[in-house]
């Protein structure tokens, strides 16, 4: 009996102690890591996935003695019957212990993996979870968010976008309705409409900004909306440029095909520095995703066991936002007229100076104030963006 | 071209459908090859058109060894084989048809197929409207476009399986003297058949198969006597002439219709009006798809009234739009012409479908019981089966046998489609002795025939149709087959006009 | 006329071989040890006792799925609804749980009340294909298809609408449950739950029993061999049909149920996992046996938990798996149709649902039915 009362004891001890264990972060990993990824989509996707890709393949150049296991397309369309946790298990037992899930999608398998596996290092990319003032605040000690200041790389998109246009109507192709892709579009929209008032000296309401959401990152045959119609639709409804929020690259094939017919029009895709590979000719530039540098620093936290869970969103390296080494988002830019070009540039150097687009007055786009005159919204009021702006049209909450 | 069978053997399991069969036939004539159902007949001619591979013995034409793998190669070979049920059912038209079979063209020459087809059917005597679709035609007709699609296709010889079933006398008649100008012009002609007549009108040589083996042959004139003799290996006495022995008519009636109406696709009945006494029998004659179909499933629910009521029962009980179902649970049953469509389930076993007849309570099936009802059952109607044999494996007249065994008991209303189509002499003998066990048990019974000897023997009332015209119930002693015959043929029928307003007493019109 | 049993298996391993040959050649062309793909499969889904545990967690709804559709196919109905009679069933299993989530009712009550309401909105969601088959002439593939499409969207509208998770609606699906509506595993860190195992266990025995011992067994299989002479004999043609169709769409509703409680613990957007076409081909492949699916279904799950390693090791699509799959149907099919051709129509437990000018004329028969 008493052997049995001290086994329970050591049983409750060890549990909860374990529970405190599970409080602190991982033990360091030591010097070598091996990193695995999980991707959304193919890993060659020419968009978000293959700029993750890209990034853990720059921890593998620029850190000794790390190796990378993934997998990609996941989701449970193209593997069905899996989940990212059970996938996340699987680079595990490749002999994984940083794990990196690097889509919005994942954030509930990411969030079990994380409290399943707390000897583990988990990024969740682009989640919040780990943000003290965020709304989905849920403390994880094995866990960091990561994300890039997308926002800017949006805005001189959208400068690049007013200063190219001749119909003055500009399309977003937009994926799925949430907090990130209305702030997204939304700058595409500031920075545009910037643009045409300060440096075009037009008149904001001759703008037309026209915001069309798939439902899917990337085309889902019979589930989304099938991007190459949504467009077309665009350019055979006045609209000359087409700024691609989604991860896969229609816009500029379309843009692509359109000119090659002769017609005037131009894209703009997204992600990922080389997707405007599939059509030199018409992609205005690209607001890219580099996330080569914040993974390093992930990985040298997890192996020196200097890992502190935190979320990051990080800026631009506003000496060189191309710069590979430092800058989290970058825009390069593609076929612009020179004046088109020399006003990017200026615009870049407008936002190093300070400039703060994201400013007041601005309305919702139901008219509701959005930010009183004058004042600058915080981080969680861009975050967590509650519609599209006023003057956009286009969905701004899923129905 | 000359036909030789050289001891073709085929066996099914343990079954030989042709055992060692030898037979030559020379060009320039019509052989008919008879036997009672599943003698071997069909397998025979199956071999020969390429359907089946014998497992032994050689087939020569014209004095040289072929292999005919498939229909296509019986073809090239040319013999072509008319098959019992025509199987075109598509809504194409009658030029369509005729011109799909043609070998290696991917562009058919419509115009030169046009001249052909209407250059062969006048040789014929047949009348096609080429423009015609295929599902409007009689089964007669479709005979007759196949035939000619057959002889387009450059076939020498022909294979006719049971060709005079379920067409009129007239198309009979015009089919026989196409085939004899055929065979006149040197093609030789298998005609396969179990109706003696046809075969003494038709045939210059009969070889009898029984039981896989060929049983003897005979050149015209025929002794019908020594034929039959061949065909069942003994002799068959003289078919009952008519089912109406008891005489009285019983005060019963077991079904009753009134002014009823009925939507054909091509014409709409009306003014129907019949009843049927318990024990008695009446004949529906007409060509096929003359509304007879129609009228026999209203009868049963099968087909739904547009007008009129129908009544069951000495008491009336109204039936009008109920499902067939609710017929049955009135004591009515319904035996198909297409067995194995439409009666039967191929796949399941004999016992299995007793089984569904006779639904015993419970959830689970008692296995034992089931066999034991299946055994009796089997022995009670003498089906060559077992239990256990699948329903597709019995040959046509114990197929009919089984149908009419899933009957439940104490039916007062029998509908029967074609009681004994594709039935030797012997198992229609059975048929009707059993379905006249069930008239002396007070049951009535309607039933659909193309064979007027049939209609004539059996009835004691006959209904004639002819594209939805329907004759008041006609006394069977009244007619006689020429009578009937003009009247399926749409003559004759002016004489009933003035009375049917007062048909119900149907004697008057024996003066017809 | 009939072959003997060591032919049948000579044809099924020999199937099974010419697949395996072809894929094999598949990844030869791509400069793929087939050997070392075959042993990462295995491995992947027999190296340890967790992936194992993957497998019976995917082995579960594909067995439910499958239970489901050899009721249909033996009354001769391609029910290619079953895709959305699992959404359905997700959906209406997460209605359940949101509903009774604050009810005060003991968990384990809420999943139990939860599943088989999963299992009603499966069964309603087929009866609705039933009924377009009877009543309006939809023939059940193209109904069930358009019903697929139907589920998809509403389960996507739930997902970015009324029931998005506070703030976003987002495609990794609603807001997970709390854990204590979660189906209980057998250790807090696995994944396998033991009732889901049980009632698939419990579904495929159901079913073999009723197909095998039960009137109801035989209607469904005259129904499906023949509707036409069935209704003759007196057998409730469509009402048959339509039973048939709620007691897959109700095995359907509790594979959505499963995926609901017991893997995703939340409604996402492909919660069907396309569970429902991998039965279809284990029904297929199993020659419509409900005993024989029982392993194939484990060998399809193997394939699908094993595959995940061809990416990881190999950098392979792990679509092989559903090239192997796909082949061997195909090869069993071919093999099953070279065997009649030599052998003759063996029609000895094969419910192959008749899709000829016989259940034409069975659709004209149930119109006669309540017209």
């Amino acid at each position: 009996m008493k052997s049995i009362r001290i086994f329970f004891l050591l049983t409750l001890i060890l549990v909860a102690s374990s529970g405190l264990f599970a409080q602190g972060a991982p033990k360091a990993a030591g010097s070598n890591l091996t990193i695995g990824l999980l991707m959304v989509g193919p890993y060659n996707d020419h968009g978000w996935s293959q700029a993750n890709y890209e990034g853990m393949q720059y921890v593998i150049a620029k850190v000794p003695g790390t190796k990378l296991v993934y997998i990609d397309k996941v989701n449970p369309a193209d593997r069905p019957g899996t989940t990212a946790s059970q996938l996340g298990e699987s680079l595990v037992a490749q002999g994984a212990r940083f794990v990196a899930f690097t889509s919005d999608d994942m954030t509930d398998e990411a969030i079990k993996f994380a409290q399943a596996h707390p000897e583990i290092f988990v990024i969740m990319t682009s989640g919040d979870q780990q943000w003290k003032e965020g709304k989905a605040y849920k403390p994880l000690a094995n866990m960091i968010n990561i994300m890039g200041r997308m926002e800017y790389g949006k805005m001189i998109a959208g400068v690049a976008a007013a200063m190219t246009t001749k119909t003055g109507q500009i399309g977003y192709l937009g994926p799925l309705i949430n907090d990130e892709t209305r702030r997204l579009a939304s700058s595409v929209y500031l920075g545009a409409r910037y643009a045409w008032v300060n440096y075009l000296k037009k008149d904001p309401a001759q703008l037309k900004f026209r915001v069309t959401w798939i439902g899917y990152w990337f085309n889902i045959p019979g589930v989304t909306s099938d991007p190459t119609q949504v467009v077309d639709e665009f350019f055979n409804s006045g609209c000359d440029v087409v700024i691609s929020g989604i991860d896969t690259t229609e816009a500029v094939t379309e843009a692509s095909k359109y000119h090659s017919q002769g017609k005037d029009v131009w894209a703009i895709p997204y992600d990922y520095t080389k997707a405007m590979d599939e059509g030199k000719s018409v992609s205005l530039g690209v607001p890219y995703f580099n996330w080569g540098p914040a993974y390093v620093k992930a990985a040298k936290d997890a192996m020196a066991g200097t890992w502190q869970s935190h979320f990051e969103w990080n800026d631009p390296d506003w000496k060189n936002i191309n710069n590979v080494d430092t800058s989290a988002v970058g825009f390069k830019k593609g076929v612009l007229t020179v004046n088109a070009s020399q006003t990017v540039d200026k615009f870049v150097k407008e936002l190093a100076g300070g400039l703060n687009l994201w400013k007041g007055p601005l309305n919702l786009q139901d008219g509701t104030q959005y930010l009183a005159a004058g004042k600058a919204a915080t981080d969680l009021q861009i975050w967590y963006l509650p519609q599209l702006l006023q003057g956009m049209t286009g969905q701004s909450v899923s129905k | 071209m000359i036909v030789e069978f050289r001891c073709i053997s085929k066996a099914f399991g343990a079954v030989k459908a042709n055992d060692s069969v030898s037979l030559s036939v020379p060009e320039a004539s019509i052989q008919a090859i008879v036997g009672e159902n599943g003698a071997g007949k069909s397998t025979l001619m199956k071999i020969l058109s390429g359907y089946l591979c014998p497992d032994s013995g050689q087939i020569l034409l014209d004095g040289k060894a072929v292999r005919i793998n498939s229909p296509a190669c019986a073809l090239r070979l040319g013999i072509g084989m008319l098959h019992q049920d025509p199987l075109d059912f598509s809504p194409l038209t009658v030029l369509d048809n005729f011109i799909l079979g043609s070998p290696s063209r991917f562009v058919p020459n419509r115009r030169k197929a046009l001249e052909d087809l209407a250059g062969l059917a006048g040789r014929l005597g047949f009348s096609l409207s080429p423009d015609a679709r295929i599902d409007a035609l009689t089964v007669g007709e479709r005979q007759q476009l196949e035939i000619l699609r057959l002889l387009w296709l450059g076939a020498k010889v022909l294979i006719l399986d049971e060709p005079t079933t379920g067409i009129s006398l007239p198309q009979k008649e015009k089919l026989f003297v196409a085939l004899k100008t055929l065979a006149a012009e040197g093609m030789s002609i298998f005609f396969v058949s179990h109706k003696l007549e046809d075969v003494e009108s038709l045939c210059g040589k009969a070889a009898v198969l029984r039981q896989g083996i060929l049983a003897g042959t005979m050149e015209q004139p025929f002794d019908s006597k020594e034929l039959v003799r061949m065909m069942f290996g003994k002799d068959l006495g003289p078919a009952t002439r008519s089912c109406r022995e008891n005489g009285k008519p019983q005060p019963c009636f077991n079904l009753e219709v009134k002014n009823a109406s009925m939507d054909g696709t091509r014409f709409r009945m009306k003014g129907i009006g019949l009843q049927v006494q318990a024990g008695e029998v009446i004949g529906l004659a007409g060509m096929e798809g003359s509304g007879q179909e129609l009228f026999l499933g209203a009868c049963g629910g099968l087909v739904p009234t547009s007008g009129g009521a129908i009544c069951l029962g000495n008491a009336g009980k109204a039936m009008t739009g109920r499902t067939y179902h609710d017929f049955q649970g009135s004591g009515v049953g319904y035996l198909p012409a297409a067995r194995l469509e439409k009666g039967l389930v191929p796949g399941l076993n004999l016992a299995e479908h007793y089984v569904l007849a006779n639904r015993m309570p419970g959830f689970f099936i008692d296995r034992d019981k089931a066999l034991d009802l299946a055994d009796s059952r089997i022995a009670a109607f003498n089906i060559k089966g077992g239990p256990e044999s699948p329903a597709e494996s019995l040959s046509g007249g114990n197929q009919q046998r089984l149908l009419l065994s899933l009957l439940p008991d104490n039916l007062s209303l029998i509908l029967i489609e074609h009681p004994t189509r594709g039935l030797d002499v012997e198992s229609t003998i059975y048929v009707w002795a059993k379905l006249k066990e069930r008239c002396a048990q007070g049951a009535s019974i309607i039933f659909i025939s193309s064979d007027l000897d049939e209609i004539l023997q059996y009835s004691d009332r006959v209904m004639v149709f002819f594209a939805g015209n329907v004759t008041p119930p006609l006394d069977a002693e009244s007619l006689n087959v020429q009578r009937l015959g003009e009247l399926i043929g749409g003559k004759g029928w002016e004489a009933l006009q003035g009375k049917k307003e007062a048909h119900q007493e149907n004697k008057e019109l024996e003066h017809a | 006329m009939h072959e003997s049993r060591p032919v049948r298996m000579l044809f099924g391993s020999g199937s099974i071989v010419f697949a395996l040959l072809l894929t094999s050649l598949v990844l030869l062309a791509t400069g793929t040890n087939p050997v070392a793909a075959y042993s990462n499969i295995l491995q992947g889904a027999f190296g340890s006792a967790d992936v194992a545990a993957n497998v019976i967690v995917s082995w579960v709804p594909l067995m439910l799925v499958t239970s489901g559709l050899l009721v249909t196919f033996t009354v001769g109905l391609w029910n290619i609804g079953i895709e959305g009679q699992i959404t359905l069933g997700a959906i209406f299993t997460v209605w359940a749980e949101r509903e009774l989530a604050n009810a005060g009712l003991p968990p384990g009550l809420v999943i139990a009340l939860a599943m088989l309401a999963g299992a009603a909105g499966g069964a309603l969601w087929a009866m609705l294909a039933g009924v377009l088959k009877a009543f309006g002439g939809v023939n059940e593939i193209f109904g069930g298809l358009g019903l697929n499409f139907v589920a998809t969207a509403l389960n996507l509208w739930l997902i970015f609408g009324p029931w998005k998770r506070p703030g976003i609606a987002s495609m990794s699906g609603t807001l997970p449950f709390d854990p204590s509506l979660w189906m209980p595993t057998i250790t807090p860190q696995s994944r396998l739950a033991i009732i889901p195992v049980i009632i698939a266990l419990v579904g495929i025995v159901f079913v073999f029993i009723l197909l095998k011992g039960s009137y109801f067994g035989l209607q469904l299989k005259a129904v499906g061999k023949n509707p036409r002479a069935a209704y003759i004999l007196g057998i409730p043609t469509w009402q048959r049909m339509m039973t048939a169709f709620a007691l897959c769409g109700a095995f359907a509703g509790l594979a959505g149920g499963v995926q609901v409680t017991a893997v995703y613990h939340r409604l996402i957007p492909s919660i069907s996992s396309g569970y429902g076409y991998s039965g279809l081909l284990v029904a297929m492949l199993a020659n419509y046996s409900a005993i024989a699916s029982v392993p194939v279904a484990l060998f399809f799950a193997a394939l699908n938990v094993g595959s995940i390693q061809l990416p990881i090791v190999l950098k392979l699509d792990s679509s092989l798996a559903g090239v192997i799959q796909g082949f061997l149907v195909l090869f069993v099919l071919l093999g099953n149709g070279i065997r009649t051709r030599i052998f003759g129509r063996q029609d000895s437990h094969g419910a192959r649902p008749a899709r000829s000018k016989r259940s034409k004329s069975g659709r004209q028969c149930e119109g006669d039915d309540h017209e």
